[in-house]
């Protein structure tokens, strides 16, 4: 089959207020794998983050798009993420998902590389009886081409014709610095503790699914009975919340390169009373002042494509995923917790967390069955789904007077009442999508 | 009491607990599921935390589940009878299958049991199936009334590469 090629499956006409997706993206298998190719392995991921690696030859692994990756921190404190696959025959050079490790030994035949990827050892190379040509190989570890961090966010990217991190970020930065700055030191971490899951369906279900408010009321509905019942009964946790001085709205922010954010302002808000931040929100203000703390409290979804959403609610989460198959997606999830928070903020973050997200959690195991129902329902050839149509009749520039707050100009803006549900948010990410199937299908 | 010295009949007393909440969670019965536990049992899935060891410290390490009460138990049961979570319409069924039932500690008022269970997650409509692989630690204690409640268990998932959903009646 010739694929249909990338314009001709995103229906994008902003003068006729017309968006669409064809169905085929969610399971054609000529398009996943343009995808893996052209996206994951096209572009900037994000791969994990600098506390992951705290001292001098730290290491973790992990994936970009379907190639195995070992990041490590060298004895000189430099970042290096390498394809981990030793040079001689091809093998997985660290099976750990994490550690301490100066040097990595292959298990096969014994060449040693350092933690900055070097090759310290072919094992009797002496005797090997090798042409002169081998000593012009290289048997370092392949370097991955890209790699960058942005106030400890590490990206990297398999392409190296790409724009510098900041500027691809965007003012998406604007949305990170939200959550760093909650640290009086400028940093996140992981809460010790992996949680990984599937789910049988396509990638974009759960970029979609970060986006998406209109989902929240009829998916959680189970969730939200659990938590009123909570409140009502005065055992939600809720801390001294103050209310909201401003209108109740649903909003959201489109940035260049395919990011995009959807944040909510609530006067009675089960999710912001809740969030630790609550604890210690007078240090916070006293530090980054009332707006930017104000913000701070609001829910905000970002997601930074293509692989990365942070959802910072009654705690918060980091989630990124990899793709096994057009209809397979395995994700990660963690607690994102704050350096310096105190010991009760981070216990309450926890707790949040572990009781809303994961398969294991009163509400993300609902996203989770969703996408598998979307999965099994894309296979009725019932032309483009209708979910890109909420706020296509607002002005693109719709938010701009909140954005202006935070000294941001979004590339669109959308905003709405409390259950506005605008789908605006999703173009962005598919605009990138294309721009990227079309620049590779057309080498 | 040393393990060497368990008595067959407590061991029994033990195997007759674990097989009573295998089979009130196979089928269903709630009700009789929960009255198994006492109002403070705790009910911890632990994280793992690399290839070899499940985290410790819920206050200060991810759990995949931690409830410190049997309200947090008495929540997942009233959102699956509530019909509202599409994970409960249809629910999967399960098949509990436990093995290697040790009794760690025991006196007259308490005893900690240590097993193995192996539990077949089947959904109806797509066919698939899954096996949650569990190490179990039960902790009972003697009910005011007679009888043994549980006051607190312990689930380390061995295969934590979890599918799209996992709740108490896969576990």
């Amino acid at each position: 089959m010739t694929p249909k090629n990338a314009d001709a499956l995103i229906d994008d006409r902003p003068q006729d207020k017309v968006f669409g997706v064809d169905r085929s993206v969610f399971t054609d298998e000529a398009v996943f794998q343009d995808e893996l190719r052209l996206i994951f392995e096209g572009t900037w991921v994000f791969v994990g983050l600098e506390t992951q690696l705290p001292r001098p030859h730290s290491f973790f692994t992990t994936h970009i798009g379907r190639q195995p990756v070992l990041v490590m921190r060298d004895g000189e404190d430099k970042i290096g993420a390498f394809l981990n696959t030793c040079r001689h025959r091809g093998l997985i050079l660290c099976p750990f998902r994490r550690g301490d490790q100066k040097f990595h030994t292959c298990r096969y035949h014994g060449w040693t590389y350092d933690s900055s990827g070097r090759n310290a050892l072919v094992t009797d190379r002496q005797v090997g009886q090798y042409t002169p040509r081998f000593a012009q190989l290289d048997h370092d570890l392949v370097r991955v081409p890209r790699l960058a961090g942005y106030r400890g966010l590490l990206f990297a990217s398999l392409n190296p014709d790409v724009p510098d991190l900041e500027e691809h970020l965007d003012e998406a930065r604007t949305f990170i610095d939200l959550v760093l700055d909650q640290s009086p030191v400028g940093q996140v971490e992981f809460v010790p503790g992996d949680v990984t899951y599937t789910f049988q369906g396509n990638w974009k279900l759960q970029f979609e699914n970060g986006l998406d408010f209109y989902h929240f009321q009829s998916t959680h509905s189970a969730y939200l009975d659990i938590v009123a019942k909570r409140f009502a009964e005065g055992t939600a946790g809720a801390l001294s919340a103050e209310p909201e001085q401003e209108a109740p709205v649903q909003g959201s922010f489109n940035f260049r390169h395919g990011h995009a954010v959807n944040w909510s302002i609530k006067n009675t808000d089960n999710a912001s009373g809740r969030k630790p931040l609550r604890l210690e929100v007078d240090a916070v203000r006293a530090r980054v002042g009332a707006t930017r703390a104000k913000w701070m409290l609001r829910q905000r979804n970002l997601t930074i494509f293509p692989n990365l959403q942070i959802i910072d609610v009654q705690s918060m989460q980091l989630r990124t995923w990899r793709p096994l198959a057009v209809g397979v997606t395995e994700i990660t999830s963690h607690c994102l917790g704050i350096v310096g928070e105190s010991a009760e903020a981070r216990r309450l973050r926890i707790r949040n967390y572990e009781d809303f997200f994961n398969p294991t959690g009163l509400a993300s195991s609902d996203d989770n069955l969703m996408f598998e129902y979307c999965q099994d329902g894309y296979a009725a050839e019932a032309g483009p789904t209708q979910g890109y149509e909420r706020g296509l009749a607002s002005r693109p520039d719709g938010a701009a007077d909140y954005a202006a707050e935070l000294g941001i100009s979004p590339v669109e803006s959308a905003v709405g009442e409390l259950f506005f549900g605008g789908e605006m948010n999703f173009l962005p990410g598919y605009r990138e999508w294309r721009r990227l199937l079309s620049r590779g299908r057309n080498r | 009491m040393t393990p060497a010295s368990v008595d067959p009949a407590l061991r029994a007393l033990a195997a007759d607990l674990l097989f009573r909440e295998a089979d009130a969670l196979d089928n269903q019965d709630w009700a009789n599921w929960l009255a198994m536990y006492r109002e403070d049992a705790r009910y911890w899935v632990p994280a793992w935390i690399d290839e070899h060891r499940t985290t410790a410290d819920p206050d200060t390490e991810l759990s995949l589940i931690y409830h410190t009460t049997r309200r947090g138990l008495e929540e997942r049961v009233g959102r699956i009878q509530s019909r509202k979570s599409i994970t409960a319409t249809p629910l999967p069924r399960t098949l509990h299958l436990i093995a290697g039932l040790t009794i760690a500690e025991a006196d007259t008022e308490a005893m900690r049991v240590r097993s193995n269970a192996a539990v077949h997650v089947y959904d109806a409509r797509t066919a698939a199936h899954h096996v949650a692989a569990l190490r179990y630690e039960h902790s009972f204690r003697c009910a005011p009334g007679g009888g043994w409640l549980i006051a607190a268990k312990t689930i380390v998932l061995v295969n934590d590469r979890m599918p799209s959903v996992v709740d108490f009646y896969a576990l």
